[in-house]
């Protein structure tokens, strides 16, 4: 049986825990802690470890999903989680403008530590002040619209929502010949 | 607020009571550093959000795996050792100490700092 490790990322609140919550078939270890920092501000708790949960497709693959912490003080747990992944999730709340910059930088780094096939998912974009799936493009410094990687928008709190992403990364990574760990 | 300076007179007396005991900090649970006595190479940010992440674990084994109320995490290493212990809902205690340190006195004093530290975070 195929086992896809995936990773979930992006920046505080963009929807890592809530999406792998989502969709996971087991219990999610989760380690989440009441927030001091400016993410008391959207909510009450942070990831300081990661997510983990679990999901089986139709298909027989199995993925097993990691989401991230979203602040540059946990690097070191980007470090630990996204070299592995066979490819990841970047999302990003569209209704946060003030949190672009850092969604920028956060997938710049994202990029230097793996090749691996990403998609970009959009959460938030039945909040108000959320921005157009092109701007956002242009924000997080992706211009050219035929080597960018997909874009797809994505409730966090819905399941389904959550499976279509799912779905899209699978599909990008069978297209691409990689090796199962 | 409690005062930080008191916090950190406190690991101060702590770190310089015994030469085995080389550095110690105090982080939030969501990792960031509250009060810190460490060496100038590890900065202390990173300290913080590491400490936070090891002990959320480490308490999350404890749950999981029926091992119960994590008492402190005790990372073993070729030159020392790194222990975690959570002070209450507010904070995380790390203690670093030297390979020579004898254990049973490392976890008594770790103990007392940490009845020390308690009641001024509430
Ligand atoms: N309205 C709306 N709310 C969403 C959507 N996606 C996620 N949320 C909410 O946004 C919040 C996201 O919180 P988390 O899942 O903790 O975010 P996170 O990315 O794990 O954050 P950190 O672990 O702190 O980095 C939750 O309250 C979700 O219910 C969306 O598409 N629309
Ligand atoms: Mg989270």
């Amino acid at each position: 049986m195929e086992i896809l490790k995936i990773g979930i990322t992006g920046t505080v609140g963009a929807g890592k825990t809530t999406f792998v919550r989502a969709i996971s078939e087991i219990e999610v270890v989760d380690t989440e802690r009441v927030a001091r920092d400016e993410t008391a501000l959207i909510k009450t708790t942070t990831t300081v470890a990661f997510d983990f949960g679990r999901l089986t497709l139709n298909s027989g693959q199995i993925l097993h999903l990691y989401g991230t912490p979203g602040q540059f003080r946990f690097d070191f747990m980007w470090d630990i989680l996204i070299p592995n992944v066979h490819g990841y999730v970047f999302l990003v709340d569209t209704s946060r403008p003030q949190n672009f910059r850092a969604s920028r930088r956060l997938l710049n780094y994202m990029k230097q530590k793996t090749q691996t096939p990403l998609i970009i998912g959009l959460t938030h974009t039945d909040c108000q002040g959320a921005w157009q799936p092109e701007d956002i493009a242009l924000t997080l410094g992706l211009v050219d619209s035929n080597t960018r990687p997909p874009i797809i928008k994505v409730n966090a709190t819905n399941s389904h929502s959550v499976a279509q992403c799912l779905i899209l990364l699978v599909e990008q990574l069978l297209k691409t010949d990689f090796n199962v760990i | 607020m409690i005062q930080s300076s008191v916090l950190q007179d406190l690991l101060q007396r702590f770190v310089s009571s015994t030469p085995d005991i080389q550095g110690a900090a105090l982080v939030s649970p969501d990792g960031l550093p509250i009060s810190s006595i460490l060496s100038a190479e590890m900065d202390e940010e990173r300290t913080a959000a590491m400490s936070a992440a090891i002990l959320s674990l480490g308490e999350r084994i404890g749950q999981e795996l029926a091992r119960g109320l994590v008492e402190r995490i005790f990372v073993e290493g070729e030159k020392g050792y790194s222990i975690l212990i959570s002070c209450g809902t507010e904070a995380v205690l790390l203690v670093l100490a030297g390979k020579a340190v004898k254990q049973g006195l490392l976890f008594l004093e770790t103990k007392r700092l940490v009845a020390e530290i308690k009641p001024l975070l509430d």
